[in-house]
């Protein structure tokens, strides 16, 4: 019904934009956060990662920031449907994702008790475990295709579905 | 077991006639490589198949079907696989009767050392064993390297025996070599003891990188090998998650969880509240009876306005996962897939999605028939449901699995003329006829549903197909498990403990008989030893106090019972209601 509008590049917007979302997660210097935040929607968003729920998305970029070690995600599918009237529409990805199994946070920490002789100046290079897969569904904003990227994400759900027996991450 | 007055006896007679003329062969220097991929890859390029592999440690195990091929399969020696040359070898079954009295004595010493309270199998000083001398065991040298890798193979036959430390001290081992099998045997090793050998090169070592993920101690005083200068730093870059070195602290345990755990575990499912989740899973459960038995009659739920779309994620996960499908086989969905990163044309993703029940049927008639096994195998399935105040409804997701059945009912790929046809042929050539396989499909799939008139309306439904493999959120299970979930729909997650590998029925010499309250987790009973279980049902009895906290108090003491009982004492008044025996 809506097909003349469709013309549009919309797959291509919707890719980079989702692009953009995991490059986000893949980022370890903190002071990139807020400009993820304002992707969410400040006021109604639900965030489910690994089937549990954040109530705030600030808490959810916080865990990741903190708790989680640098990621490299790599895009596998998307598909998306708009949902007519909702202004909204409802987006399925399936992408990979490996850890830096280097033994360092995202700051560069490692939990080396010897601190007398530093390894190396700075973070060294990440050493990439095995892929982990993960199923994401996200609800965001027809904005997107008007350029508008202001809280556009109000539902993110991040699962992980298969898991390599050879990581060193624990996720059970 | 008796078939005596089964007709198909003459099938057994024959296969037993196989069975006595094949012909046992092993293969060596393997490396990088799973069992199956050698299997393969010796079948494809000798076209000699070896049966009943098994690995054995640094060897392959298998038959050939008679002489003539273990003859074939030699003129292969040294055929390069995987960057090694392969070495095959003829196994001949003549010491037949002395190796299996070998293995029961080797067998016995094994349990003979294991300490099933402690879980440790203490090898340590075997030279001076007087049981294994009696035997001849260190009579030569050529023994004496078999007997490890041989102890080593038993051991890991032995299930019950769980081995969280080994002591291997004392036993004049200069090369990690002969006992580099420990690394398959107990890959889960969490102490390791091989003070006192004379160890002295780190390339020996270098065979144990990215083994031992969870080794946290080491031992390894009076070895040649610590007087090297960069000693402590090649152990910490070997052993990831290694914490104390020669009793000393060379990581913050803390710090290292911290970095190797996801703070969030995955869990199986998430509900954002109760009624979601039972009206949900009512619905799922439903809609995938209708979906593997009469597509047609779901079209009821979908308006002129639903939409409904499949994406084909063809990317092959790991082989280090279990159970994954290597090589499977999307032919019947590939040209219906919408998969953004592999569809450009605008046109292709507008017509690949279906509008509307007409549509809709088309789409559901051109992919396989399918089972979903949401009842029988609950724990293969996940869920997650949210709200969606935008359309006053919700957004169902569930990951799991389902097995393909029957080809599709409207072959896409059949129609004369169409370019999908073009394609299976350009890509497909030399076996034209199968290339669509019927097998096991993981899956994701998305339902947006509005709540209307005492039922649904489906507006979105999105499925994912991807290669088969086990899922991330089950806990590993023990072979025979009993079912988690009677009841059959997965409503409650089954309690997230450590899955404890010893059976809880294993009879423990002179087990202390505990108070009927004092309930502990049996993995938590199976770590104690007698004197601290005895010291818990005292304190127990004395204090009143429930199985969490008495456990807790007695840790926190020491496991004195005295100092427990003072501590007890002075803290009384400030403890809850709820940690006394209700």
């Amino acid at each position: 019904m809506n097909s003349m509008t469709n013309t549009s590049h919309q797959p291509e917007i919707l890719q980079l934009f989702i692009k953009k979302i995991l490059a986000h997660l893949d980022e370890t210097d903190p002071s990139k956060l807020n400009s993820f935040l304002q992707l969410f929607n400040g006021t109604n968003c639900k965030i489910i990662f690994n089937a549990t729920p954040f109530a705030q998305p600030m808490q959810f970029l916080q865990m990741w920031q903190e708790g989680v070690v640098q990621t490299q995600h790599a895009l596998n599918s998307v598909d998306f449907q708009v949902i007519p009237g909702s202004g909204t529409m409802v987006v399925n990805i399936n992408s990979k994702v490996r850890f830096d199994e280097s033994g360092r946070d995202k700051m560069g920490q490692d939990s080396l008790l010897d601190k007398g002789a530093p390894a190396s100046s700075g973070r060294g290079r990440p050493i990439y475990g095995s892929y982990f897969g993960v199923s994401m569904q996200l609800v965001i904003d027809d904005r997107i295709f008007r350029n508008d990227f202001n809280g556009v994400i109000s539902c993110f759900n991040y699962n992980m579905v298969y898991r390599p027996e050879d990581s060193l991450m624990r996720v059970q | 077991m008796n078939n005596f007055h089964n007709v198909n006896n003459v099938n057994a007679l024959a296969q037993q006639q196989a069975q006595q003329n094949r012909v046992k062969v092993s293969v060596r220097n393997w490396q990088n490589a799973s069992m199956q991929d050698l299997l393969s890859f010796v079948s494809r390029t000798t076209r000699i198949p070896i049966t009943n592999a098994q690995v054995e440690g640094p060897l392959l195990v298998g038959y050939v079907n008679n002489k003539d091929e273990a003859e074939k399969l030699m003129k292969w020696n040294g055929v390069r696989f995987s960057g090694q040359n392969l070495k095959f070898e003829v196994m001949d079954g003549s010491s037949g009767s002395s190796t299996s009295e070998t293995i029961t004595f080797l067998r016995n010493t094994l349990i003979r050392r294991y300490d099933p309270q402690t879980k440790m199998l203490n090898l340590g000083n075997l030279y001076a064993d007087p049981e294994l001398n009696s035997h001849g065991l260190f009579s030569s040298a050529s023994v004496q390297s078999k007997m490890f890798p041989a102890l080593m193979k038993i051991a890991s036959r032995e299930t019950q025996l769980v081995v969280d430390s080994l002591n291997l001290a004392d036993n004049q081992i200069k090369d990690v070599k002969s006992i580099s099998t420990l690394a398959q045997t107990f890959p889960h090793l969490k102490n390791l003891c091989l003070a006192n050998n004379q160890i002295f090169r780190f390339q020996s070592l270098e065979i144990w990188k990215n083994k031992f993920k969870e080794l946290r101690e080491l031992l390894m005083m009076n070895n040649p090998i610590t007087n090297d200068k960069m000693y402590k730093s090649e152990m910490l870059r070997l052993f990831p998650k290694l914490v104390v070195l020669d009793n000393v602290m060379v990581r913050d345990e803390q710090k290292l969880n911290a970095i190797f755990t996801l703070p969030m575990k995955i869990q199986p499912f998430f509900f954002e509240n109760d009624t979601l989740g039972s009206s949900s899973t009512d619905f799922v459960t439903n809609f995938l009876n209708l979906w593997d038995s009469n597509r047609e009659q779901l079209l009821s739920l979908y308006t002129p306005q639903s939409q409904f779309s499949i994406s084909v994620d063809t990317s092959v996960p790991p082989s280090t996962v279990t159970e994954v499908d290597s090589n499977p086989s999307f032919g019947y969905y590939l040209s219906l897939s919408r998969n953004l990163c592999k569809v450009s044309v605008e046109k292709t993703i507008q017509q690949r999605l279906s509008i509307g029940p007409e549509a809709m049927n088309k789409l559901f008639k051109s992919i396989p028939m399918t089972k979903h096994h949401l009842n029988d195998k609950p724990n293969d399935y996940s869920m997650q449901v949210a709200s969606y105040p935008q359309i006053n409804g919700f957004i169902i997701t569930l990951h799991g699995f389902f097995e393909e059945t029957a080809k599709p009912e409207i072959d896409i790929n059949g129609k004369p003329k169409s370019s999908g046809q073009n394609r299976s042929r350009r890509f497909n050539h030399g076996h034209s006829s199968v290339p669509n396989r019927l097998s096991k499909k993981s899956f994701d799939r998305t339902w947006v549903i509005v709540p209307m008139n005492n039922s649904v309306v489906v507006a979105s439904d999105m499925l994912t197909i991807r290669p088969y493999c086990s899922n991330a959120w089950s806990l590993p299970q023990p072979p025979v498990a009993p079912a988690v979930a009677p009841t059959g729909a997965p409503l409650a997650n089954p309690p997230a403990g450590p899955a404890s590998m010893t059976p809880s029925q294993v009879p423990q010499p002179g087990q202390i008989p505990l108070a009927p309250t004092l309930q502990l987790p049996p993995d938590v009973q199976a770590r104690l030893n007698p004197v601290q279980l005895e010291l818990l049902n005292r304190l127990h009895l004395q204090t009143k106090l429930n199985a969490e906290y008495t456990f807790m108090l007695a840790e926190q003491s020491g496991w004195n019972y005295d100092v427990a009982l003072k501590a007890f004492q002075s803290s009384v008044t400030n403890l809850p209601r709820e940690a006394f025996i209700q």
